[in-house]
């Protein structure tokens, strides 16, 4: 239960090295490359912030780490804690293949269930609430993709980690939108 | 007091005969027993039809509590307690609301209420546990559990209903006893049905329960909504079944499950701004997703933006930073002269560190001071533009972000103002001054 100023301290001073690098990479980038690392070098850092306590931290490493190019970002982020987290996030690949194997359960369990509900409601009665369970489902359906690592959740857990993922979404934003300003300003 | 106990196993054995099938008296028949005994102490009704009568049932949990507000002297301690459990945090600031742990209260009373109210919410926890542990209320069991030792109590307890009653689902409720029970209380208790369950006998029912059975749970949790989940060693989950409701155990953990999508979704409408009136799950989820998106394509923004920005500058400044965001910052200046030399080289390269300061997190106008202190032989247009970062970060600190968007115009608006004033050079105090006022 961080509060909120000392996430945000604890992403910046993660951060800092990383834009270090950045900035030293920055030579031989282009603009949109920069970009990208700088982004991925901020979204490492607020991962990390998280110590690898929740899904979508370690889910968001786990992605960041297999950009062979950028790793060196993730390795001076992540520092000493490297080895751990990767380690903790190789898990995930599990994960996914359970989450395709699940997918291809749901699709023929839904098959299945559809030509039999095409059978029984015959007539064109639309109940709201199956409108409001279809609609929730697309929903979450979105929700998983969002989210990093939301894939390999249930329902419950994902709510659980979007709103850990949205306060430090928040954080994320704040620290950035200051530097970015700062920065600005000094622009003569 | 151990009158009394022959009282309610007579108690129990009457309840037997009026239920007519007193082969197979489960728990809750026996509690039941019990509570008609208590019934029978305070007002004598006709409880023999009422037996299975929702309504009588409704009037001797209201009677129970109107005997027990008497008996209880402590019971606004632990409604207080649960009370102050039960209350979600409403901080925003934390990402997660708080509960704190709470000790244990020996209540003394009535068989001992004993409060588990420990926390919940962590990071690592993805469950919210309010614990609340109970034991039998029943008023002979009081004195004797005030005696000594409480489990010692309830299998003395137990064995005497054993000798009346003994079946295999008060095997279960014996070893259910001799571990310590707890009992998590979800999250929507309020706290008269707390004080009707305190007042209540504990019952627990088992999945393996039959329907009759069930239905005379969810009669005897008349007034009561909450639901009341255990868990113990054997891990199957009591549920207290809601009164009028279904109660096979799977529309039971249905209902789990769905209460605890509920809560989750109460803290992400206080999370996402501007969902307070929106009830649906499907439209609080459409708001999750918008503002999870669209705090998503912030941070994108705002990379490019660094990305623009980023090759102009030197980034030395990381041991500044470290110094002087997060770290205490004295009233004096003592530490100036350490930084200095720190920030010079860099300094002139990277005005904005100072700005970066007045911005910083917690920063008061010290640190900007100090900045300023050193900017009397700086370029012009800082001072003009660190005014102007000061009231920016004052309001930027306060509001949202949406806000803030209009205030990142502003002040670039300022900043084209101020480049074509004329150059003036600012005393230190001055600036400060002007800083104190801002902020």
């Amino acid at each position: 239960m961080c509060s909120r100023s000392s996430l945000e301290q604890e992403f910046f001073k993660k951060w800092v090295p990383g834009l270090q690098i950045c900035s030293s990479l920055a030579k031989d980038m282009s603009f949109l490359e920069r970009r990208k690392a700088i982004k991925l070098s901020a979204d490492v850092a607020m991962a990390t912030a998280r110590d690898g306590k929740t899904c979508w931290s370690r889910a968001l490493i786990a992605n960041a780490s297999k950009q062979e190019d950028k790793k060196i970002i993730v390795r001076t982020i992540l520092g000493s804690e490297f080895e751990r987290l990767t380690k903790s996030s190789i898990g995930s690949v599990v994960c996914e293949k359970r989450v395709r194997s699940k997918k291809i359960l749901r699709k023929s369990c839904t098959t299945i269930r559809r030509v039999r509900k095409i059978r029984k409601s015959a007539p064109n009665r639309v109940l709201a609430s199956s409108i409001a369970k279809r609609l929730v489902k697309k929903r979450t359906q979105v929700m998983k993709g969002l989210v990093p690592g939301g894939e390999s959740m249930d329902e419950f857990s994902l709510l659980e980690e979007t709103l850990d993922y949205i306060v430090s979404l928040r954080a994320q934003v704040d620290v950035m939108r200051r530097l970015a300003n700062t920065l600005v300003l000094s622009i003569p | 007091m151990n009158s009394a106990l022959p009282e309610m196993l007579q108690c129990v054995q009457t309840s037997e005969n009026i239920a007519g099938n007193g082969t197979d008296m489960t728990v809750l028949e026996r509690q039941r027993g019990r509570l008609k005994w208590q019934q029978q102490q305070l007002q004598s009704q006709q409880l023999q039809q009422s037996y299975f009568n929702e309504n009588q049932l409704n009037l001797f949990s209201l009677s129970q509590t109107q005997h027990y507000q008497d008996l209880m002297n402590n019971d606004s301690a632990f409604r207080e307690l649960a009370n102050q459990s039960m209350k979600v945090d409403p901080d925003l600031e934390n990402g997660w609301p708080n509960f704190t742990k709470y000790p244990i209260p020996r209540t003394g009373f009535c068989g001992e209420m004993k409060g588990f109210v420990s926390s919940g919410l962590q990071t690592d926890a993805l469950e919210m546990d309010y614990s609340i542990s109970r034991t039998s209320s029943c008023p002979p069991a009081e004195a004797v559990a005030m005696a000594g030792d409480e489990k010692g109590i309830e299998s003395v307890l137990t064995e005497k209903l054993a000798s009346t009653v003994g079946r295999d689902s008060f095997k279960k409720r014996k070893a259910d006893k001799a571990q310590n029970p707890k009992v998590i209380v979800a999250g929507d208790v309020k706290v008269k049905k707390i004080k009707g369950d305190a007042e209540e006998v504990e019952s627990k029912i088992t999945e393996q329960n039959n329907s009759s059975n069930n239905r005379e749970t969810s009669a005897d949790t008349s007034k009561e909504n909450s639901k009341v989940t255990e868990v113990q060693k054997p891990d199957y989950i009591h549920v207290r079944a809601r009164r009028g409701q279904a109660t096979d155990s799977h529309s039971l953990a249905e209902r789990v499950r769905r209460e605890k999508i509920s809560e989750r979704m109460k803290y992400l409408q206080d999370l996402v701004p501007g969902c307070n009136k929106i009830t649906g799950k499907a439209g609080m989820l459409e708001e999750i997703i918008n503002y999870v998106q669209s705090l998503q394509r912030q941070v994108e923004f705002l990379s490019m933006k660094l990305a623009t920005v980023n090759p102009r500058l030197e980034f030395n400044i990381e041991n500044f930073f470290a110094k002087e965001l997060f770290s205490a910052c004295p009233d004096s200046f003592p530490s100036v002269g350490m930084p200095s030399e720190i920030v010079n080289p860099a300094y002139l390269q990277f005005n904005p560190a100072q700005q970066v300061v007045s911005c910083g997190l917690d920063m008061a106008v010290n640190s900007s001071d100090m900045g300023l202190r050193r900017t009397n032989s700086s370029p012009v247009p800082v001072p003009e533009t660190f005014l102007d970062s000061s009231s920016f970060t004052q309001a930027q600190l306060s509001t949202i972000w949406e806000t803030d968007l209009q205030n990142i115009y502003n002040v670039e608006f300022h900043q084209g103002r101020s480049s074509a004033f004329p150059s003036q050079a600012f005393t230190g105090s001055m600036e400060a001054n002007n800083l104190k006022m801002e902020m």
